[in-house]
């Protein structure tokens, strides 16, 4: 399967899954332990790959939410996330797909603008978070939330989809400039 | 689409204890068929990816869809309970009871540990009560020592100091003239007042031309044979300075 498609799997019962991508190993191995420790009251599966398309040896179960993890460090995590989005489907744009900036902290060694992720994350229309995930009091709330997303967008959250989500999300600030 | 908390319509009427269960399993089995049915419908649509083109606008229309979709069951849908069985009410009052218990007991250790908190406080500003009760006190009786020992002083003695220092200043006045006096009689005799000089002198003058010379006596005033020696009415002898004449005015 080279697109990721939302709904081409029933659901598991009780669980949840989340799928990190980036090309920060380490990074996102503690992210997951993490993760894993918090409480949640389905089961959690955490779903790790460097790119997409996955590797046609995984078959994953149905994704609830993908997380794509750039590191403002490096242009190649970038490149990477730009070129992995091209094989997601549209409709996971509905809610499931989220951003996360890393390196925010260290000003120095960014080497990607800030303004360039803005206008990807804007140009899919999806919520942008900022973490250092380097600093471990940030991580273990980056987790929190992302867990919290994460039953948000599996329905395990009466009255709350996705889509909900998402309106709620959405940055206050205007996209028309940054589109200029 | 994804809504496994969606509970089924409660048609029949379950009396029966043992069923609920069955009940409840049934329904779930019946939802399940339908998200099979929805799954299969879903897989009939084709994959559609994005391009850094298009995407904004597709998505938002897509957005707007989706979100009028939702809206349209939203108000479609009427909230639905399960049925409300014997054993169900039982589980969910338990779950209930339990739920509070715990709440209560967070408050009860909550409020103990206040109270303590309390009492030691209590204890401490009483303490401090005391202490300062105490040191009030000791003002107290200090400046009620102090207030008597100034009206006492203001009352009587500084009156008295005052007249016996009139007294004194009066009785020193006295002493100084009379000693004024003394020095005065001394030093200064009064004039006899039966003897008059310029008559004295007048005559010498025209009874003896040559010598209108007087020797000054003892019952001469000195100050007026000073007066008249300035004022030019008397001279001095040239030799003897123990005689004076009369001017001669008419010369």
């Amino acid at each position: 399967m080279s697109v990721l498609r939302p709904l081409d799997k029933l659901p598991s019962l009780n669980t949840a899954t989340i799928l990190l991508v980036g090309t920060e190993d380490a990074l996102l191995q503690q992210l997951v332990d993490s993760m894993l420790k918090e409480d949640c009251t389905s089961e959690l599966k955490v779903h790790l790959a460097k790119s997409l398309p996955l590797p046609s040896s995984v078959n994953p179960p149905r994704i609830d939410l993908i997380v794509f993890v750039v590191n403002l460090h490096s242009k190649y995590s970038l490149q990477n996330t730009e070129e992995s989005l091209h094989h997601v489907d549209a409709s996971f744009f509905l809610g499931k797909v989220c951003f996360l900036a890393t390196g925010a902290g260290r000003e120095s060694h960014c080497s990607i603008h800030q303004h360039t992720v803005v206008k990807l994350v804007h140009t899919y229309q999806s919520p942008l978070l900022y973490c250092d995930l380097e600093v471990e009091g940030f991580q273990a709330t980056m987790a929190q939330r992302l867990v919290r997303m994460l039953q948000m967008c599996d329905g395990h959250v009466p009255g709350v989809s996705a889509l909900n989500l998402l309106s709620l999300l959405r940055s206050s600030e205007g996209p028309s400039l940054e589109d200029m | 689409m994804n809504q496994q908390d969606l509970d089924p319509d409660s048609t029949t009427d379950v009396g029966d204890v043992t069923n609920t269960e069955e009940e409840l399993i049934r329904e779930c089995e019946e939802m399940w068929k339908d998200m099979e049915e929805c799954q299969n419908k879903l897989s009939l649509t084709g994959t559609e990816t994005l391009t850094d083109l298009n995407a904004k606008l597709s998505l938002l229309i897509m957005q707007v869809k989706c979100l009028t979709a939702e809206l349209s069951q939203w108000q479609k849908k009427t909230p639905e309970i399960i049925p409300l069985t014997e054993d169900v009410l039982l589980t969910l009052g338990k779950e209930e009871f339990q739920k509070l218990r715990h709440d209560l007991e967070m408050v009860l250790s909550t409020m103990e540990s206040k109270n303590e908190k309390l009492k030691e406080d209590l204890e401490r500003e009483q303490r401090w009560l005391d202490e300062q009760q105490q040191i009030m006190e000791s003002l107290n009786v200090l400046h009620n020592e102090l207030k008597n020992k100034v009206e006492t002083f203001s009352e009587s003695r500084v009156f008295n100091e005052l007249k016996t220092k009139l007294l004194n200043v009066k009785e020193y006045k006295e002493k100084l003239l009379i000693t004024l006096g003394e020095f005065l009689e001394d030093h200064f005799p009064l004039p006899d007042g039966s003897v008059k000089k310029k008559k004295i002198l007048i005559n010498r003058l025209f009874d003896v031309p040559h010598d209108p010379y007087v020797k000054i006596t003892d019952s001469f005033w000195p100050p007026y044979v000073e007066l008249i020696l300035r004022n030019g009415i008397a001279l001095r002898h040239p030799e003897d300075p123990t005689r004076i004449r009369l001017e001669a005015f008419h010369q």
